[in-house]
């Protein structure tokens, strides 16, 4: 009897008494899922925080300080203070840079026809999608590329000063001294980078500026050393000397630090949800035991039929451990494919964008211990069949 | 071929220890048809174990084809049994959620024979019992006689030296047993299977080519047939 045949014959079995067999795989089916559930969330969370901390190759992490001005307009990092850090922390900074704001920047005496107003501008590297705009051009690649001095305006802005927003198409628009042709008209949408009043090409913009000021700090943190501890340092530092200290606070949002109490917190609630399901999976391990042990007396004719044709003891023992363990097989498969939808609708929920990430040594796990509960639980059964005096049997 | 050599069996019934066989002694030789007679409860059923190589708990010595077998393995044992015996049973004993042809084929199976060679095989037989185009059938499906037919195919397909039938007309009305008689007939005289029939009908007894009759656990007759 070669195994495809073993394989057939106890899938046979199972499917004769399908209600049972389907009743059975029920708690190793809630085991397996909630396992892989967890740790799919848990798994999402460890990649997040990877991603997070993008640490470089060298070793190096890159963190940044904000400053949040009481004016609108103030900037509050300038270059004196990187001089000052660039010292004071010679050993653990090995870049101390103004970074680039990109969005939503507030800039003020802007020249828009004939009023003088104050407005927001989101830089763009890459053009903004056409559905988005609302009368006139796009602005395209090359325009983003090549310092075209050109601008698409906010439908709600453009209505305040033209009235009809598409007036606007044509007019210049002067922000920081520079004039830019208005190319079109664009809807603005709320809690995206398409919030603010104008849209320019990131390097028309920054061309030909000396950044002096800004609004937010970049440091790289060198090798070996605590990227959020020196962070912390460096804005402690900042608050006894920074330049502008008192138009504003220097802060630190420490998202390393939220990962991590969030993949903590993860940790316990693995331990914890295994616990319960290895509860479960040991009940689910002792309903297939029971199952198994009507079936072998249920099928004790059968038995003594097939050892009366030549089957050895070893092949009828094989047989009803094989069904076992297909029946709890697949249940941590089906087991394994909820836990996978569960988690992933359930990272749909949860903030941080942490998605739910299964890998198949999770996989091999859902195997690997469905197989083995059918192994610990269908021995006995499977080799009090195999034992049957066939004597008894056939009298 | 089959041998047996003072064989005593005792069964143990509570504290009784009950002498079941004494001292069989008796000589079976290749394309013999034997009938083994005798009442419920006579020890026919122990012998006819012991003969099939289905029980091996008894004291003497069993030869087997010039081979004393009493020192066998279990495994060998089984493989013994697997290649040599043919089995059918009162009841047909057949395995109801397996079709006709994968009860039939079942001894081919565990003997490791391959599928393709099976499945002709299998057809082979059913054919020779009368049940060609069976092959997919439910036992249940079928009629008492059909059912033993099924499990006299299971009992030759895989050339056993020697078939033990255990009443096999047990279960059937006087026509299908003359049927299922015939075909045993015509089993042993074609293919000069040695068949051993268990029966405690006396009509069933007279066809046989050679009669033992057993009372209490001992042989008391061993006559040629008409």
């Amino acid at each position: 009897m070669n195994y495809s045949d073993l394989f057939k014959v106890a899938f046979k079995s199972l499917l004769a008494n399908k209600r049972r067999s389907l009743l059975t795989m029920i708690g190793i089916v809630i085991g397996i899922a909630s396992v892989i559930t967890i740790i799919a969330l848990g798994n999402g969370v460890k990649q997040k925080m990877i991603s997070e901390f993008k640490t470089s190759n060298s070793g190096e992490q890159t963190t940044q300080i904000t400053f949040s001005g009481k004016e609108d307009s103030t900037q509050g990092f300038t270059t004196s203070d990187i001089a000052k850090i660039k010292q004071q922390f010679s050993k653990q900074l090995t870049q101390v840079k103004f970074k680039k704001d990109s969005s939503d920047i507030s800039v003020s005496d802007v020249s828009v026809g004939n009023a003088t107003l104050s407005g927001t501008v989101t830089l763009l590297k890459k053009p903004m999608p056409n559905s988005k705009l609302k009368y006139g051009h796009n602005l395209t690649q090359s325009d983003l590329d090549l310092n075209q001095k050109v601008i698409l305006l906010s439908s709600d802005y453009a209505k305040k000063i033209y009235k009809y927003s598409q007036n606007a198409i044509g007019t210049a628009v002067i922000i920081n001294g520079i004039s830019y042709k208005v190319k079109g008209i664009y809807k603005s949408e709320s809690y995206t980078k398409y919030s603010a009043n104008f849209l320019v090409s990131k390097k028309t913009y920054y061309a030909g500026k000396k950044m002096d000021q800004s609004n937010t700090l970049k440091l790289t943190v060198a090798k070996g050393n605590g990227a959020s501890s020196v962070t912390k340092k460096v804005v402690k530092y900042l608050k006894k000397h920074g330049e502008n200290r008192h138009l504003g606070s220097y802060s630190y949002f420490d998202e390393g630090a939220i990962l991590k109490s969030i993949s903590t917190i993860m940790d316990v609630l693995t331990y914890f949800i295994s616990a319960i399901a290895g509860i479960s999976l040991f009940i689910a391990g002792i309903g297939v035991m029971n199952m198994m042990y009507i079936s072998v007396s249920e099928r004790t004719q059968e038995i003594g039929i097939r050892l009366a044709v030549g089957a050895t003891q070893k092949n009828i023992l094989w047989q009803f451990l094989l069904e076992a363990v297909m029946l709890t097989v697949s249940g941590g498969i089906t087991g394994f494919l909820i836990g996978w939808g569960i988690s992933s609708v359930i990272s749909l929920a949860i903030p941080y964008h942490i998605h739910a990430v299964v890998t198949f040594s999770n996989f091999l796990l859902a195997f690997g211990v469905s197989s083995a509960v059918g192994i610990i639980f269908g021995i006995l059964p499977a080799t009090q069949a195999s034992k049957r005096n066939l004597i008894d049997i056939l009298r | 071929m089959i041998s047996l050599k003072n064989i005593n069996k005792y069964y143990k019934q509570g504290e009784q220890e009950v002498h079941i066989l004494h001292d069989i002694t008796l000589d079976i030789q290749q394309g013999e048809f034997v009938g083994i007679m005798g009442q419920s409860g006579s020890g026919k059923s122990t012998l006819i174990n012991i003969i099939g190589f289905l029980d091996r708990e008894y004291k003497g010595d069993y030869v087997f084809k010039e081979d004393n077998i009493v020192h066998y393995t279990n495994k060998k044992f089984t493989y013994l049994r697997n290649k040599n015996v043919g089995f059918v049973f009162q009841n047909f004993k057949l395995i109801n959620n397996l079709s006709v042809a994968e009860n039939v084929a079942l001894p081919l199976m565990y003997a490791g024979v391959k599928k393709k060679e099976v499945t002709q095989r299998v057809s082979e037989v059913l054919e020779k019992v009368g049940l060609g185009g069976y092959e997919k059938s439910i036992p249940s499906q079928l009629s008492g006689g059909q059912q033993q037919r099924v499990s006299i195919a299971r009992a030759i397909v895989g050339n056993p030296t020697f078939l033990i039938a255990d009443e096999p007309t047990g279960a059937l009305d006087s026509q299908t047993s003359a049927e299922i008689m015939a075909l045993f007939k015509q089993l042993n005289t074609l293919n000069h299977t040695t068949i051993i029939i268990v029966t405690h009908d006396p009509n069933v007894g007279k066809q046989m080519d050679r009669l033992l009759t057993i009372l209490d656990g001992r042989l008391i007759s061993d006559t040629e047939g008409e």
